[in-house]
């Protein structure tokens, strides 16, 4: 019997006078004690079903179609009280924002007492005990002394075991995760992900978990189902799903992902990117058409269902949607770009250093200082990507900008091609300029939201002397928007305009404007998804085999970082405990911390 | 927001939506008009005195005289044309003073917003210290060591209130330079003017033109009083607080002198926050409704 049942379930909503599914035929199942994965990119509607179940829609959402029954119980039919006494107590739910989702003015133990006291548990005294011994299950030291503390005092990873405790307290049946690591790095991630699957081994609770993470779903869940645009376009168990995916969806998003081991292939990359809510409407056949690398004439117009393939997995979509798998089959292996190791690094830095000390506290102590960077050398050779990896607050942004020259180091030497520019900006920004450029992590910001893309992408060609007219930054705007794969139309829309990839895009293209010898690339494909980031890894791959560009390619993904970089440095607190050869490394990782790292890669 | 972010409609055409910016923009023009058109609409001199008809209230009063719409001063002079002489002064006034404190304090704002460290510091401080004195106060003094006269208010009003624009402005620039796009523009080779007014100042905009507006409503009161004391402009020169200080004597004969200025300062006022309102609602994206 399965504990929560979605039968055929539409959501929809108007928008601009047309009515808009932005659930169709949801039809999903968890079973007592089962994990069952929602996967699915941004925008593909997996946190509406989250919502849908806890019976929050958005204002202007409503369900148009189908049951969702739970422990066989219309949660749909149920009075809006009844079905708020449930939450909590019966379902439960792991927010995606840990931090944010308790309350910054009260204590642990005072979120925790309130929790109980909902649930049902009478007695101070008594809530205090279930909380420790909550707090016991999810293997957080000092149980007593977290009790009293407030959430900005704990880490994000402790926010997240204390809510998982807090899910786990009521002995809920169901529990609906979302995205429950997408905030934490990636040791914490798989502490967390460890946690969640013991404590649901030991208990009767289903848990739907809702991810933008195939691999993550895969290793952790018994069953999955992926979401595009609204429809679950494949369902089953998570392994046959990952080793053998049926759908052309689910095929381009394994090949979309690069691993962490076996032969290095190029990527495939689905062209263009999910259409969005108001263009759900324009396709009443199959969603994925336009994408799909094996569509027909047909596809556009047909009404696809989800039918069972082979025993236990669901497909949707016709029979021509499988047929051509050849179409599909796996890239060639790249060739690994071996630098010339004879020639003269493009890139030289020696024992750079930064530390920022950070003014007085109110009795006017001084604070301790804060090393950002301590003695970090790296040497990029010309036409080569070297990865950095670390975990947030491990230095390798502020290493970005003591490059760029955004913070000035405290020690060490900087030189491009030959040139120190290890001084202040103002002193070397004439050289900089031409030498080195970075690309930001977040296009949204790094990109003036009232500038045309066309003036965006040429801006360092405004302050040449003599200064550019605009038939020749016109011209230059063009080519740059050819290089980076940007139609020639954006030129003169604005970055809202915009879908985020190409956002990227223009990023980049800005970035090569003056085009210098090394670029920097701060997590630039951390925020996009896993199609988008496909289509963004192949463009460095052909500008590096093109223009001889080189990379500091800093990310805390390793296994986009084996897809890109022939050498890598791991960086912890400040400093580079291991580099050398990608492949080296990741074979047989010298450092512990390296080891850890590459354990918590699902 | 940038325009863009609301499908590509203009901001003064969202503006135009709003009702507060559409009521208090009308007043506010028809202001303007009056006080362009002053001699014109005028019906008579605002200094024509006739003592036979003074303290006569308006038409439909009793005590009404034929020909003074709005009823007489204790001279004789007709309060229609003295209020709408009036408005030049109020007006001139609002935009000299909004205009200054703006620059000034948008000025130092972006000075201490963008370069941070010891210049922010000194900036803030000087600030705090400023808005430690009471305005009213301050003002006064600042007359009394000026002497009296318009231009000489509208420098006491952009040195006592710089400090509203620069606190505020200060912090808009504090978010905006965090942005990527400002390093980014930068590591462009832009020098930190060009930065500035290109990348930074833009952004601050909406808050900017939010502010005058308010500032122009706080102009107006302040004129108001110091010109009711006599610390601003000459007898002769009709202004609505001279008028408010002359009905005083005699508001027990005829209170009408004394109503009808103060209306129209409030009336003005009322559209200035009007429209700085209705400004910040359409510019302030949180307050958006999806």
């Amino acid at each position: 019997m399965s504990l929560l049942a979605l039968n055929d379930v539409n959501v929809t909503t108007e928008a601009g006078g047309r009515r808009i599914d932005v659930l169709r035929d949801v039809s999903l199942a968890v079973g007592r004690g089962e994990l069952v994965g929602v996967v699915g990119e941004s925008g593909a509607g997996k946190s509406m079903v989250g919502r849908l179940i806890a019976g929050m829609l958005p204002k202007g959402f409503a369900t148009s179609r189908g049951s969702v029954t739970f422990l066989d119980r219309d949660l749909l039919a149920m009075a809006p009280r009844e079905r708020t006494g449930l939450l909590g107590d019966a379902i439960a739910f792991v927010p995606q924002h840990p931090m944010t989702s308790l309350n910054p003015v009260l204590s642990l133990g005072a979120q925790f007492d309130e929790h109980l006291r909902r649930l049902g548990q009478d007695g101070k005294a008594a809530r205090r005990e279930r909380a420790l011994a909550a707090l016991d299950s999810v293997h957080l030291p000092r149980p007593a002394d977290l009790l009293g503390r407030f959430p900005h005092q704990l880490s994000g990873g402790q926010c997240q075991r204390a809510l998982i405790a807090m899910a786990f307290a009521g002995k809920p049946d169901l529990i609906v995760a979302d995205e429950p690591t997408t905030a934490l790095d990636v040791i914490t991630q798989a502490r967390v992900m460890e946690l969640i699957d013991e404590l649901q081994r030991d208990s009767e609770t289903g848990l739907l978990f809702i991810t933008h993470d195939l691999r993550l779903a895969a290793q952790h869940c018994q069953r999955l189902a992926v979401m595009y645009a609204g429809e679950i376009v494949e369902t089953g168990p998570a392994a046959a799903l990952l080793s053998d995916p049926l759908h052309p969806y689910t095929r381009s998003l394994v090949a979309a992902n690069p691993g962490i081991a076996g032969p290095v292939r190029r990527l495939a990359a689905l062209p263009d990117h999910m259409p969005g809510l108001s263009g759900f409407a324009d396709l009443p056949g199959c969603r994925f058409a336009p994408r799909c690398p094996v569509r027909d004439a047909a596809c556009a117009a047909a009404r696809t269902a989800l039918t069972e393939v082979v025993p236990g997995r669901f497909v949707r979509g016709a029979g021509a949607c499988r047929k051509q798998a050849s179409a599909l089959a796996g890239q060639d292996e790249l060739p690994r770009a071996a630098a010339d190791a004879a020639a003269p690094p493009i890139l030289s830095v020696d024992g750079l250093g930064k530390t920022f000390r950070s003014g007085r506290d109110w009795l006017g102590r001084r604070r301790a200082p804060v090393v950002a960077v301590d003695g970090v050398s790296l040497d990029i050779a010309p036409g080569e990507f070297v990865g950095l990896v670390g975990e947030s607050g491990s230095g390798k942004s502020t290493v970005a900008r003591l490059l760029l020259g955004l913070e000035t180091p405290d020690g060490g030497r900087i030189v491009v091609d030959g040139q120190d520019i290890t001084g202040p900006f103002q002193r070397t920004a004439k050289q900089r300029i031409a030498l080195i450029q970075m690309i930001f992590q977040d296009p949204q910001s790094a990109l003036n939201p009232r500038q045309r893309i066309g003036r965006l992408v040429t801006q360092s060609m405004e302050v040449r002397r003599p200064p550019a007219r605009w038939p020749e930054r016109l011209e230059r705007a063009r080519d740059l928007l050819g290089q980076t794969g940007l139609p020639q139309d954006t030129i003169g829309r604005y970055p809202v305009q915009v879908s985020g990839g190409q956002r990227q895009r223009v990023n980049i293209a800005r970035a090569l404007c003056t085009a210098p010898k090394v670029l920097v690339a701060d997590e630039i494909v951390s925020g996009l998804d896993v199609s988008v980031q496909a289509q963004i890894l192949n463009l460095l791959l052909d500008m590096r085999a093109q223009r001889q560009i080189s990379m500091l390619f800093i990310s805390h993904d390793l296994s986009v970082v084996r897809y890109l970089c022939s050498r890598v440095a791991i960086m912890n607190r400040g400093q580079i405990v291991e580099q050398g050869p990608t492949e080296q490394v990741f074979r047989a990782p010298q450092h512990d911390y390296t080891k850890a790292l590459l354990a918590a890669v699902p | 927001m940038s325009a863009a972010a609301v499908g590509g409609e203009s901001p003064l055409r969202r503006a135009l939506r709003s009702g507060r910016v559409v009521v208090g923009g009308s007043i506010l023009v028809v202001l303007l008009f009056c006080a362009a058109a002053a001699p014109l609409i005028a019906p008579y001199d605002p200094n024509e005195q006739d003592l036979l008809n003074a303290l006569k209230g308006p038409f439909w009063t009793d005590n009404a005289a034929p020909g003074f719409w709005l009823g007489t001063d204790n001279l004789g002079r007709d309060t229609l044309s003295r209020l709408i002489y009036g408005t030049r002064v109020a007006l001139f006034v609002a935009v000299c003073a909004a205009v200054g404190t703006m620059l000034m304090g948008t000025a130092l704002a972006l000075l201490a917003g963008y370069f941070g460290g010891v210049i922010d510091w000194l900036i803030s401080r000087a600030v705090d210290l400023w808005m430690s004195f009471p305005p009213v106060v301050l003002s006064l003094i600042l007359i009394v060591g000026f002497g009296v006269g318009i231009g000489n208010v509208i420098l006491a009003i952009i040195l006592v209130d710089w400090t509203r624009f620069c606190r505020v402005v200060r912090s808009e620039v504090l978010v905006i330079r965090r942005q990527n796009y400002v390093d980014a523009a930068r590591l462009s080779g832009f020098s930190h003017m060009r930065t500035m007014v290109r990348e930074v100042l833009p952004a601050a905009a909406p808050t900017i033109i939010t502010l005058m507006s308010l500032e122009m409503g706080i102009a107006v009161i302040v004129e108001a009083i110091l010109s009711f004391v006599g610390m601003s402009v000459e007898a002769s020169i009709p202004a609505w607080g001279v008028m408010i200080a002359d009905a005083r004597n005699y508001m027990y004969q005829s209170a009408w002198g004394l109503v009808l200025p103060i209306l129209a300062i409030v009336t003005t006022v009322l559209a200035f926050n009007l429209l700085g309102d209705g400004l910040r609602r359409t510019f302030d994206a949180r307050l958006q409704q999806h």
